[in-house]
């Protein structure tokens, strides 16, 4: 389609204020033209919740032992930790659609066909934003985007390995009974644990790929190589 | 010339947007480019930009209210101007979201002069939501009695329109004085203090001796007088920089090589020795307070704060600026060493005349350090981990480590600690220039 490239920065484990300065930083950067091509950010989070701009108060139940950020993106109360792969896309919209409709789209279908690749049969679920399998029944992945002179920030997550357990605490989305679900629940068929994250890194990658019609450049940005 | 601010879409089909959150408040200044509220569809939140300078005016939605596509939901104007207060609504735009509306701004009326203090004002439309009525709260109508302000020229920002004190503060400029400290409390852009402040003591060349004590000024006894009662004993203010470390960690790599087995440079040793370099050119940092006066530095002792088990003991790296960084590397060890089995002499504890405090082997990437005294400043060192930066236009990952420098106000101002620690930034992200 195009000959756009956007680099990939894989960034391992990044607590949630640190991801959200770089985000901020980046997306400026982009808006003023300091920054010429587009990233997406792929990481994860120590445990963490956040509340979008729509949740309500009051939605983390349990011991307040987890960190707890409201921030700008669009959406309600949701969970972050290890083994959720979260995707940062710091996109000028300028360069696709002018549309966050088409943009919220366009990342589910990314996910989509990524859960695809897995053998994961994934749709939408009208009027939930977000990624779901068994006919709408589970929730695999959340969405939630912020958008300044149509660069965007924030993102989605998609839950690989993740301990489905925290989500017993929050309301997820705000939708009460929903039931999260992972690639590794999904898939079950015991895959190591490390071969099923870099496929699903992979898959991820190619999906943006395909649903945005670019291609990537990955680099590491990794704590744990840097001593 | 007062600018609109419409309700926009977020996509083409778009009907409505609903505002979400305000970041600007009735009667607050915005630039141009600047965020003045969020709006939401689904889940993707979007930020309405201001599209000119000016003062928030006429805010006519609230949060979480629900607006039409190209409807006015504020109007950005002069500050003083005054706006027409119809209620505006603009012609909805179709098309493509990325659609400007700069052909919709119009020209609201105008009444001269923003808010006089006491001559009259040619009253051009009477901008109180019910004229003839005004409307402003006990508070405000005696400040604008006793300041000479014409309360039917302010907006009110209050409870259905209401003129409260704020608005008077602000639309008029006249945000109360400070009392007797006029500059003390935030640094003045561009006022040069900092060349000011150095150019009172003599160059390093010409300075004699370990010390020079300069007795307090009047402003200096003030500002230590009032800054200390309100913010407690050293009323600390905090600086914070980050650090391109990549060419320091490709330095101390290649010192270590040529070494071998001579010895190791640590990140640590290359902060001390460029914290030292920094601090002869600001000698305006390396100093003391004395009560009466402030005792300013010739000399460079570095205090170093290691953890011990039952606290916190900062030994002293003499002469710091003079060493090579194998030599400070060899008396930390030491010193850090003897502090954790307690036997440090006092001599080799006190008599620094600036910390540094590192916690980045702890992976803490930012943290505030309390000042020794009598030495009026301390860097807080974090950790030096990799983040995705702009370099060149392209997003690449570099090493990158924060410092927070702790600053006693009686002695430093903002503009005195900014210029070191830019100072020590530029030595550390281009080791060679600690040979200048």
């Amino acid at each position: 389609m195009t000959d756009r490239t956007i680099d990939v920065i894989e960034a391992g484990v990044v607590p949630y204020a640190e991801a959200l300065e770089w985000q901020r930083s980046l997306a400026a950067a982009r808006i003023d033209g300091r920054l010429a091509r587009d990233v997406i950010l792929l990481l994860e989070h120590p445990p963490v919740v956040t509340l979008g701009r729509n949740a309500r108060a009051g939605p983390v139940r349990g011991p307040r032992d987890l960190p707890v950020f409201e921030v700008e993106r669009g959406g309600d109360v949701t969970f972050h930790g290890p083994g959720q792969l979260v995707g940062y896309p710091i996109l000028d919209l300028g360069g696709y659609r002018r549309d966050l409709h088409w943009y919220l789209r366009t990342l589910e279908q990314a996910l989509i066909d990524a859960l695809a690749e897995l053998e994961i049969p994934a749709e939408r679920n009208p009027g939930y934003t977000g990624v779901w399998t068994r006919g709408g029944g589970r929730k695999i992945a959340s969405i939630g985007v912020h958008v300044k002179q149509w660069v965007t920030w924030h993102g989605f997550a998609l839950n690989v390995t993740t301990d489905l357990s925290h989500f017993d605490r929050i309301v997820p989305c705000g939708i009460p009974g929903v039931v999260m679900t992972s690639v590794e629940r999904e898939t079950g068929d015991g895959r190591r644990e490390k071969d099923l994250w870099s496929d699903t890194v992979a898959a991820v990658i190619r999906g943006f790929e395909a649903a945005f019609g670019v291609t990537t450049q990955e680099s590491s940005c990794s704590r744990s190589e840097t001593y | 010339m007062a600018t609109k601010v419409f309700m926009e879409a977020l996509s083409p089909t778009m009907e409505e947007g609903r505002l979400v959150k305000w970041h600007k408040r009735e009667g607050e200044v915005v630039k141009a480019g600047e965020t003045l509220a969020e709006v939401e569809t689904d889940k993707a939140i979007m930020d309405l930009v201001a599209r000119a300078d000016g003062v928030l005016r006429q805010v006519a939605v609230t949060e979480g209210q629900t607006v039409p596509v190209g409807n006015v939901v504020a109007v950005i104007a002069a500050p003083g101007e005054n706006v027409d207060t119809s209620p505006a609504v603009a012609p909805v735009v179709s098309g493509s979201g990325g659609g400007r509306r700069e052909a919709l701004k119009d020209s609201p009326t105008v009444a001269g002069g923003g808010i006089a203090r006491s001559a009259p004002t040619p009253v051009v439309a009477a901008p109180a939501a019910e004229a003839g009525r005004l409307r402003a709260s006990p508070l405000a109508k005696r400040i604008a009695k006793e300041a000479g302000v014409d309360l039917q020229l302010v907006t009110g920002s209050g409870p259905g329109g209401r003129v409260v004190k704020r608005d008077l503060e602000s639309a008029a400029g006249r945000a109360p004085a400070p009392a007797s400290v006029p500059t003390a409390l935030a640094p003045s852009p561009a006022t040069g203090r900092e060349s000011f402040r150095v150019s009172r003591l003599p160059s390093p060349e010409r300075a004699e001796g370990a010390y020079q004590d300069v007795p307090l000024t009047q402003i200096r006894k003030t500002i230590a007088k009032r800054l200390a009662t309100s913010l407690g004993p050293i009323p600390h203010f905090f600086l914070t920089t980050e650090v391109d470390m990549e060419r320091a960690a490709e330095a101390r790599d290649a010192l270590n090589r040529q070494l071998g087995d001579r010895g190791k440079v640590s990140f640590n040793d290359v902060i001390v020795k460029a914290t030292a370099l920094a601090l002869t050119k600001h000698r305006a940092c390396n100093a003391w307070f004395q009560d009466d006066h402030i005792r300013y530095w010739n000399e460079v002792h570095i205090g170093m704060a290691v953890a011990v088990e039952d606290g916190l003991i900062t030994p002293v790296i003499r002469h710091a600026d003079l060493k090579a960084l194998l030599e400070i590397g060899g008396e930390a060890r030491d010193l850090a060493e003897k502090a954790r089995n307690r036997r440090l002499q006092p001599s080799e504890y006190t008599g620094a005349t600036f910390s540094v405090s590192n916690l980045g082997m702890f992976e803490i990437d930012q943290f505030t350090a309390v000042i020794n005294p009598p030495e009026a400043g301390i860097i807080a060192v974090g950790s030096i981990a990799p983040k995705p930066v702009v370099w060149d236009g392209q997003v690449v990952p570099r090493r990158r480590m924060r410092i927070t420098m702790s600053c006693d106000h009686r002695v430093i101002d903002g503009a005195t600690g900014a210029a070191f620690l830019k100072t020590l930034k530029e030595m550390l992200e281009n080791p060679l220039a600690m040979l200048l």
